[in-house]
């Protein structure tokens, strides 16, 4: 299941790089595109936090610690660049 | 036959304790270097952020010469590389030393790409005049995937020796907290990259 689980976060995080590169080279306007591809980013960095670094099996504090970084520092950044 | 009941509740109830244990990978210094780390580099990410907001102009320009495939290979040469690296954690705690010595070197393959991309990256713009006294936009990018570049290296560094531990059999399913903080390590060096591809590659 532990492996399972590395292969298909590995899909979603290559998928979800190939999906923002497209968004970033094409057209689409601009508070679209900061929406798409912040989510994206946060979407990558809970994969990555959950399961490459295994916290979805660590003491809470610990995985919402690494979570909150995840979510609140692309916020932090599309909220300076954009609004 | 009261004291045997009790007994085995106690047993049963350090085996349910033990299936729910919620663990750390890893050690716990470890940890606080890498929530360190973040820090650091959230705040020059922010830093970035606040100069863009105030020069838009100039990052525009500076981005143009940014190619965005260079920042796409990179990402997926640091993703695979991670994908390896928990593929390898997994090994050892199957006490399989030598499939996780063997996805550590297809880690360390694909970490290699994002080196001479980088340096590719630097060597380009350098030849076309840009470099860190150009102006804010390269001091900063100069800076922030520098640094990250350097922790690139180290995280390398810190495979090799893993693998190299993991082909003399050194590692055990029960006693793996070095090999799970490594690469810990790693995951944090592409969780950073995650960021910088969004920030400098794809706002604009």
């Amino acid at each position: 299941m532990k492996m399972i689980n590395i292969h298909f976060s590995a899909v979603i995080l290559v998928l979800l790089t190939l999906i923002s590169t497209m968004l970033a080279q094409s057209t689409i306007p601009i508070g679209v595109l900061a929406l798409l591809v912040t989510l994206s980013v946060m979407v990558k960095g809970q994969q990555i936090t959950d399961i490459f670094m295994e916290l979805n099996t660590a003491p809470t504090k610990w995985r919402w610690l690494l979570l909150s970084y995840v979510i609140l520092v692309p916020l932090i950044l599309a909220t300076i660049i954009y609004i | 036959m009261p004291s045997l009941v009790v007994s085995n509740l106690a047993v049963s109830d350090v085996i349910e304790q033990s299936l729910h244990e919620q663990k750390l990978p890893g050690d716990l210094a470890m940890w606080f270097f890498i929530l360190m780390e973040l820090t650091v580099f959230a705040i020059f990410f922010i830093g970035f952020a606040i100069t863009q907001r105030l020069q838009p102009e100039m990052f525009i320009d500076g981005r143009a010469t940014l190619s965005a495939d260079v920042g796409l290979f990179c990402t997926l040469a640091l993703i695979i590389s991670s994908y390896f690296v928990a593929r390898s954690v997994e090994a050892v705690k199957r006490g399989n030393n030598l499939v996780a010595k063997r996805q550590l070197v297809f880690a360390l393959l694909t970490a290699s790409i994002y080196i001479v991309l980088k340096i590719t990256e630097y060597s380009a713009l350098v030849e076309h005049g840009f470099d860190i006294s150009t102006n804010t936009f390269y001091t900063l990018y100069f800076f922030i995937t520098g640094f990250h570049f350097m922790h690139v290296l180290l995280g390398m560094i810190i495979l090799a020796f893993m693998a190299k531990r993991a082909k003399q059999n050194a590692y055990q399913p029960n006693d793996c907290s070095g090999y799970e903080a490594g690469a810990t390590y790693w995951h944090m060096v592409d969780l950073v990259w995650v960021i910088v591809f969004f920030l400098i590659y794809i706002i604009h």
